[in-house]
């Protein structure tokens, strides 16, 4: 038995970098031969000897059924490089901007031929940062693109300012929490940001990313700040709410895994009982504090430390919602990094994800019956699902993800003595997301 | 391969191997080569008796060889590939004779009339065809990548692309028959007389028209998708892959619709070629497994069979020599096997 070739699949729309990606992934993939499927005449060539043009060709069934839907240009390329015995270990695909993902991924689950000698590994979605607003707004296609990645690359970032990028991210992130997030100015990522991403393995999948679903934070807003030792003051002006939830941290430093650390600790911080602090009290270090912000005008906090150390201070609001500052010798203090979450929000985007996570038992009978439902009415608009389920009377774990209406699951390793719990996401375009939780809670045993 | 005798009415003539997945081969009409295409690209003439290396080309085809075909009736060879173009060949000196750049799309197509006055090739959406007088003719940009060509007579060329099989007079600027339906072909038959085109398509069918008529019906429950077809030399049996099983239909009489159509069941994995020789009821078939088995059909399409061999690995293709006395098959692995025929 042969292993199956790794495909990547690469979309984005014109513009957004992708054959500055393509060429920087070639030139750094060192002996490996990498085959790519370019259906895109980009006025940057790609210097490499397997690329092969190919037209999109959608292949729709008599049938009508929409997870049938195959792209004819890869069986055809695809069939052909195959039968090689002179092998490549690696095919990329770029599509064009106009491009749905879906029949791009179902012809790795339909087509027998490409099932049985390639596996799909990725989608990475490449958006031109300063343009993607606009794009989302303009075409479908736009956020099926965003809707069915795995990885999404965050281009051009030189291009906006970080708050834009913050906001950018946030919104992308309510639409497919299943993503993982990268940002470049120029394409500059790590080869394994791209490929060997396992995204479609059951094996591997979860056991890369035992947590894939981006949680929702109980706070919006991070900002580090590094601070002397002494009394600080915290200032907020009027604002949204009378009341704001507050986690203050030290020792986290701006890069991005420590604020994402930070961010869990806090996570559990937040689940404690509040401790309610009125205008002029004391911030605790490391607790969940609930700062009482009733009264009119400005509202002073003292925040003391006792050595200089950097505080991260983990919000329920986004700073500039209260003109929120630390100020040092009454001199407002820059933070040295600042950085959102994805919190509650309420969708605007058409494409959005739910994502449920429940403890206890699922019974089988009613579930099969609930999915089959939900996916044979809305398959059409499921994009994308992932997860794992605990089934009554099933001593292992059970792991699935989806393509529409195309669903792969097995039994995966044992639950032991951890406690049986379920985790799931579906991306797809105006999911019911009340339906949705009301149907799978309805499952639990 | 339970049930068949080892060798039967198939025996062993000679093996030789090419270096990479044989694409494409054919016979020269008095059978003193056999022709193959690789997927690297090059091309070898084998001695038809012997299987000694006549001559050799390994880059034909740069980036890889995809279609051949031989002139009826002249020592001459067509072939394509990845490199976008369409090279003639002088079969017994084994130099190129003409060469058409088509582009940048594989040229994945291409046959010689039966005739020998036109020889036509695909290369993407595109369909070319160059008479022996010298004429070039363009046939309209199809709406989407060629997946088969073939002459349906001696001045009738058919193409089969995504939703559509269409007739061609050469340098026509219309369809003569355009039949259309939401179907993906993945291969084209027409019988001998012109009269039935039968299309295997991507979603597991065999679709045929009757082209007097244009009535069509399609036949469904194949396991995986029926990419070899044949149609046996009186134009009534038309042999499908899509299974391990070659499922023969029978144009005879009111069929196929409603009838039974024969089951050829020896291979054990799904089918991948088929051959039916030019005189005789007996039809070739070759495995995903390697098997390649002979089989003696009666006039419903069942039949039993009469030889059979292994070869090393999945059957890419069987060609019968013109005077149906010898068989060869080309493998998965680059192995060419011939053998002779007995009545």
């Amino acid at each position: 038995m042969t292993t199956k070739v790794p495909v990547t699949i690469l979309t984005g729309f014109l513009g957004a970098g992708k054959t500055t990606l393509l060429n920087r992934i070639l030139g750094e993939s060192h002996g490996r031969r990498i085959a790519v499927i370019e259906n895109e005449y980009g006025a940057i060539g790609i210097d490499h000897e397997l690329v092969i043009n190919a037209d999109e060709e959608v292949f729709e069934m008599s049938n009508g059924c929409i997870c049938c839907t195959v792209r004819g240009d890869l069986i055809r390329v695809l069939g052909n490089l195959m039968k090689r015995r002179d092998k490549f270990d690696y095919v990329l695909v770029e599509t064009t901007g106009l491009a749905d993902p879906g029949p791009v991924a179902q012809t790795f689950f339909m087509d027998e031929e490409i099932r049985e000698a390639f596996a799909l590994d990725g989608i990475v979605t490449l958006v031109d940062a300063r343009h993607l607003g606009q794009q989302l707004g303009r075409s479908q296609e736009c956020g099926e693109q965003i809707a069915f990645a795995d990885v999404i690359v965050l281009n051009k970032t030189d291009l906006v300012t970080p708050a834009e990028l913050d906001a950018l991210e946030t919104r992308l992130r309510d639409m497919n929490r299943m993503a993982r997030f990268f940002r470049s100015a120029r394409a500059e990522l790590p080869v394994g940001a791209v490929l060997d991403l396992g995204a479609f393995d059951l094996d591997q999948a979860l056991a890369r990313r035992p947590t894939f679903l981006e949680p929702e934070y109980p706070f919006e807003w991070t900002g580090l700040y590094a601070l002397p030792a002494g009394a600080h003051v915290l200032e907020l002006d009027e604002g949204p709410d009378p009341a704001m939830g507050l986690v203050v941290l030290t020792g986290v430093s701006p890069d991005d895994a420590s604020l994402r650390e930070g961010a869990e600790r806090c996570v559990r911080l937040y689940a404690d009982t509040a401790l309610l602090v009125a205008a002029g009290g004391a911030i605790p270090l490391g607790a969940h504090a609930d700062l009482r912000l009733h009264t009119p005008g400005t509202k002073r906090f003292s925040l003391v430390l006792k050595e200089a150390c950097t505080v991260a201070l983990y919000a329920e609001h986004f700073a500039e919602e209260f003109n929120l500052r630390v100020k040092v010798a009454d001199q407002p203090v820059e933070p040295l990094a600042q950085r959102a979450w994805v919190a509650q929000h309420e969708h605007d985007d058409e494409v959005g994800s739910v994502a449920i996570e429940v403890e206890g038992s699922l019974d089988q009978g009613r579930l099969n019956a609930w999915l089959g439902t939900l996916l044979r009415e809305w398959g059409t608009d499921i994009f994308r699902m992932k997860g794992f389920l605990s089934l009554d009377g099933e001593e292992r774990r059970f792991v699935f993800q989806g393509v529409h209406m195309l669903f792969d699951g097995q039994p995966d390793r044992p639950w032991g003595s951890d406690p049986r719990r379920n985790q799931l996401v579906f991306i797809g375009r105006n999911l019911d997301e009340a339906a949705i939780r009301e149907g799978f809670s309805a499952c639990l045993v | 391969m339970p049930g068949v005798k080892a060798g039967g009415a198939l025996r062993p003539g000679w093996r030789a191997r090419v270096p990479d997945y044989p694409r494409a081969m054919a016979w020269t009409p008095s059978g003193d080569l056999l022709l193959v295409l690789d997927a690297v690209g090059g091309l070898h003439a084998f001695d038809g008796a012997t299987g000694a290396v006549r001559w050799h080309r390994p880059d034909a085809h740069p980036g890889g060889g995809l279609a051949m075909s031989h002139h009826p009736r002249s020592p001459r060879l067509a072939t394509g590939g990845h490199d976008g173009a369409v090279v003639t060949w002088d079969t017994q000196r084994g130099e190129p004779e003409k060469r058409w750049e088509l582009g940048r799309a594989w040229v994945e197509h291409m046959s010689w009339s039966p005739d020998g006055g036109w020889l036509a090739a695909a290369a993407g959406r595109a369909v070319h065809a160059w008479s022996a007088e010298g004429q070039e003719w363009v046939a309209p940009v199809h709406p989407s990548t060629v997946s088969g060509l073939l002459w349906a007579g001696p001045h009738e060329l058919a193409t089969a692309c995504y939703g559509r099989v269409a007739f061609w007079k050469p340098l026509g600027d219309t369809p003569t028959q355009a039949l259309e339906w939401k179907g993906a072909p993945v291969s084209l038959a027409v019988s001998p007389d012109g009269a039935v085109v039968a299309a295997g398509g991507q979603d597991q069918t065999v679709h045929f028209w009757r082209r007097a008529s244009g009535a069509d019906s399609a036949m469904s429950g194949y396991a995986t998708k029926p990419a070899a077809l044949a149609f046996d030399a009186s134009g009534t049996l038309l042999a499908t892959s899509g299974s391990e099983v070659v499922t023969v239909w029978t144009f005879a009489g009111e069929g196929p619709e409603g009838t039974t159509p024969g089951r050829l069941a020896v291979h054990t994995l799904p089918v991948t070629a088929l051959a039916f020789a030019r005189r005789e009821r007996v039809l070739a078939s070759g495995g995903r497994e390697g098997g390649v088995v002979l089989w003696r059909l009666d006039a419903a399409g069942d039949g039993a069979p009469v030889g059979g061999d292994v070869v090393q690995g999945a059957v890419a293709e069987l060609a019968w020599r013109h005077d149906d006395r010898a068989l060869a098959a080309t493998d998965a692995e680059g192995g060419v096997t011939t053998w002779r025929v007995s009545r």
